[in-house]
């Protein structure tokens, strides 16, 4: 199995690099609303800075006070307008919404992704796909109130502790189980949506019981998949803002703006190794146990055609 | 003996107790008062009590009201307020359980370990207008030692299980305070100070001074480039001299005691680890002091006079931005009207005058009109004892071809460098507050013009003809008047540079765009 897996995890990769259109899609997208959201921010930043000597402050270094007295400015201020970033991330969480189905009917057909199929593809599975969101909001609910309890551990734990180590050791704890369970829950719903997307099952329930059985059979194997490109996804992230709160020139506009976006393209692309490496591996598993699939009673007639139309059609 | 509340007439309030003695003191006689007290700490808050094993005991016993320009002088306790109190001797016996490890604002004079398992340690305190103390047995003492120019001062840090790796920033901090202080204002004249770091759940003891012994703030993974460890020992180190020998009433004028140190605060902390790096110093953000009381003068700046008596503020923000932060930027901007030197003397004669006693605001303001030589009454009336608010404005400037109607002459390329341009530069007092203020013009053939305009009006209008046109125009080139609201329109540079737009718009672009890809995780 893990020879199989590490030929997914590259096969993900590639299939990803190959239909790279999709990354740059997305990534074009999520800046695009990051420029409207912030558009104006800039033109009143713009205004007060532009032709001001004090705007030094922020360009041969980044002076915090002067950040802060920007905000306090008594006729204009620079008001952060954390509402219409929001929005344009709500925004923009839809969007991709709709895309997931048109992103893994192409990775699981292994298919070029023609606009026309794409399209019809993410259409045809967006509702199953919010179904699923529906869901996952639920099994989120008891993570929460996990993060509640440690929380709630901690405060006890820091009102009796004289050292701060213990309530920091839970907190550490908690946050790598959480963290865990997350990803847990990631995978489980990852392979809930490909199941959708690739046996066209239109009872969400139903996907979310098969994969829990496929990924219970094969907890390690799917998890560890998703798992090391995140570490990958989290090392780049990382490293890009090393890089750019470290090793960049402060004066520098362009090369921050291309690490910053550079960071931004590998979360999507990575993001999308995971999809393409679940895809693949889901499709592998179909054609090795074929005759006898891991979830019984079948339901339903489970190997059916992507509702997508291949190009060829 | 009866409650009274002369501030505000609360019977509520058993903050102070009147007696009346049964016959008036004659002249030259004394009389001696035996008071018996019980003390019950509370779970730490307001810089004293208990958190797990550590005890801050501040404030822990009934204190003796000021006999101060001939009346008693004895403040209810009020939520703004701090303190006022006499100068003495302090002879305190503590008896604590034998594995305590004690620190306190005194001279230890004898230890002795008692039968029951406790230890009775005697300390000594003279000169000092009140007596705290601190124990736990989880302190790591640290020794160190400073010599200044009365001798030889033994540090006493006591810290806290976890924030060991803040030790020798504490006495970093301290040791340069000692070192400044004493070059610029006066000599330490006790031979310890005692520095107490408070364990994690007990930070409201932090931050908080004592004769000889200050409360200090940490955290377990304090970032080397965030100076808070170091804000808060000079702060508190300060008040040494600020509130400890210089004993002004922080009821009725706080910001001679917080407010002027606020002020060295910047000095020291600017000397100490740089102008523009002395609060955050990362490559990729910072923040100097005199930043950080600009931004909090600024949060409020025209509802209280810092003159007001504490417990008559507006509200909490409006105490903590006007005593702390406005007296700073009122004093940094008074460096202006004097100098730096000037006012680091006059600061150096009020504290060589006033210590040991209890100056008043009158007192400090003729201090510095003795020392400047100058009559400072209209910068006083309004920084002081007035709420105005100081923001010049440049409001215009541009050059035009003095030959306006002429197109002839400017459409010709040969008479370019012969054209005559009249530049206008208009300079605006948008607040209520009057300084002076410079204006540095600048032209494109590098020659430079400079006014100087008392500020009375309500806007001036230079005009120049030259050769030239101009190339930027600004008030306040040396950033040397702090109080200005807004100084992002002290100046106007006729080629516009984008670069500070650009690099807030990077990274509110980056924030709009990771939000959206976390959010987007859930599909």
């Amino acid at each position: 199995m893990a020879e199989s897996n590490r030929g997914t995890f590259f096969s993900g990769a590639g299939l990803v690099w190959k239909w790279q259109r999709l990354v740059w899609w997305l990534f074009f997208v999520c800046l695009i609303f990051g420029f409207y959201s912030t558009q104006e921010m800039t033109e009143r930043a713009s205004f007060l800075l532009n032709n001001s000597a004090a705007a030094q402050r922020l360009v041969n270094g980044f002076d915090f006070s002067s950040i802060v007295t920007l905000q306090q400015l008594p006729d204009s201020p620079l008001e952060i307008q954390g509402h219409t970033i929001l929005h344009f991330s709500i925004l923009f969480v839809i969007l991709m919404l709709f895309a997931t189905g048109g992103i893994l009917a192409a990775y699981v057909l292994g298919e070029k992704p023609t606009t026309t199929a794409f399209f019809e593809a993410a259409g045809h599975h967006f509702w199953r796909l919010f179904r699923l969101l529906i869901y996952l909001v639920i099994v989120l609910l008891p993570i929460a109130g996990l993060a509640a309890a440690t929380n709630a551990i901690y405060t006890h734990i820091e009102d009796t502790s004289i050292s701060p180590y213990p309530a920091d050791h839970v907190v550490e704890a908690a946050a790598i189980v959480i963290l865990l369970l997350l990803i847990i829950v990631r995978v489980w719903f990852d392979m809930a949506q490909v199941i959708a997307v690739a046996d066209d099952e239109k009872k969400m329930h139903r996907a979310l019981r098969r994969a829990f059985t496929l990924f219970r059979h094969n907890f390690f194997s799917l998890l560890w998949l998703y798992l090391r490109v995140s570490i990958i996804e989290w090392l780049l992230f990382a490293l890009g803002l090393h890089v750019w709160m470290f090793h960049l020139n402060p004066q520098s506009v362009v090369a921050a703006f291309l690490v910053s976006q550079l960071m931004i393209l590998t979360w999507i692309g990575t993001r999308l190794w995971q999809r393409a490496s679940e895809a693949i591996w889901y499709r592998n598993y179909q054609a090795n146990h074929a005759a006898a699939p891991a979830w019984s009673p079948a339901p339903e007639p489970m190997y059916m055609p992507v509702a997508a139309p291949s190009p060829q059609q | 003996m009866q409650f009274i509340q002369p501030d505000d007439k609360n019977t509520d309030d058993h903050t102070v107790v009147q007696i009346t003695l049964p016959k008036p003191i004659a002249p030259g006689a004394s009389v001696e008062f035996h008071i018996v007290f019980h003390d019950v700490l509370p779970k730490v808050v307001e810089r004293t009590g208990y958190a797990h094993d550590f005890d801050m005991v501040g404030q822990w016993f009934p204190k003796v009201g000021v006999w101060w320009k001939n009346a008693w002088n004895c403040h209810q306790f009020h939520a703004n307020t701090e303190f006022f109190a006499d100068f003495g001797t302090f002879d305190v016996k503590i008896t604590v359980p034998q594995n305590e490890i004690v620190g306190a604002g005194g001279d230890l004079v004898s230890s002795a370990t008692n039968p029951d398992g406790t230890k009775t340690l005697t300390y000594h305190s003279e000169d000092v207008h009140d007596f705290s103390w601190t124990a736990s047995p989880s302190f790591t003492v640290v020794e160190d030692s400073w010599t200044g120019s009365q001798g030889p001062v033994k540090i006493h840090l006591l810290i806290s299980p976890g924030h060991e790796s803040s030790s020798q920033r504490y006495i970093k901090a301290a040791k340069g305070s000692l070192q400044l202080f004493d070059e610029w204002y006066g000599p330490y004249p006790y031979d310890r100070l005692t520095m107490v770091d408070p364990p994690h759940g007990g930070a409201d003891a932090g931050g908080m001074e004592y004769p000889t012994l200050i409360t200090l703030g940490t955290g377990v993974h304090m970032p080397q480039g965030v100076l808070a460890p170091e804000v808060v020992t000079e702060h508190e180190f300060g008040h040494q001299y600020w509130y400890g020998m210089v004993a002004t009433n922080e009821f009725e004028e706080a910001w001679l005691d917080e407010g002027i140190n606020s002020y060295t605060e910047v000095k020291v902390m600017d000397a100490l680890y740089g102008k523009n790096t002395s609060v955050l110093n990362f490559p990729f953000a910072q923040m100097g002091e005199s930043g950080l009381q600009q931004i909090g003068y600024l949060a409020d700046p025209a509802k209280d006079p810092i003159s007001r008596f504490a417990w008559l503020f507006y509200n909490n923000n409006s105490y903590g931005g006007i005593t702390y932060s406005k007296t700073a930027t009122m004093l940094l901007t008074l460096e202006k009207v004097i100098g730096e030197d000037t006012l680091r003397q006059a600061l150096h004669t009020y504290f060589m005058r006033y210590r040991f006693t209890h100056p008043t605001g009158e007192d400090f303001l003729k201090t510095i009109e003795e020392v400047s030589g100058k009559d400072l009454h209209w910068y006083f009336n309004q920084a002081v004892y007035g709420t105005q608010v100081l923001d010049y404005s440049l409001a215009d400037a541009h050059s035009d071809p003095l030959k306006w109607w002429d197109a002839a002459a400017h459409d010709s390329k040969k008479s370019d460098k012969d054209e005559i341009y009249r530049t206008y530069v208009t300079v605006v007092r948008k607040g209520d507050f009057q300084f002076p203020v410079d204006l540095e013009v600048k032209f494109e053939d590098h020659t430079t013009a400079t006014e100087h305009w008392d500020g009375q009006d309500r806007w001036v209008r230079y005009h120049y003809d030259r050769k030239t046109k101009i190339e930027s125009a600004q008030i306040d080139a040396h950033n040397q008047i702090t109080m200005d609201r807004d100084y992002f329109n002290n100046s106007y540079i006729e080629d516009a540079n984008p670069r500070a737009a650009h690099k807030l718009r990077n990274i509110w672009v980056f924030a709009s765009e990771w939000l959206s890809q976390l959010l987007a995780w859930l599909t």
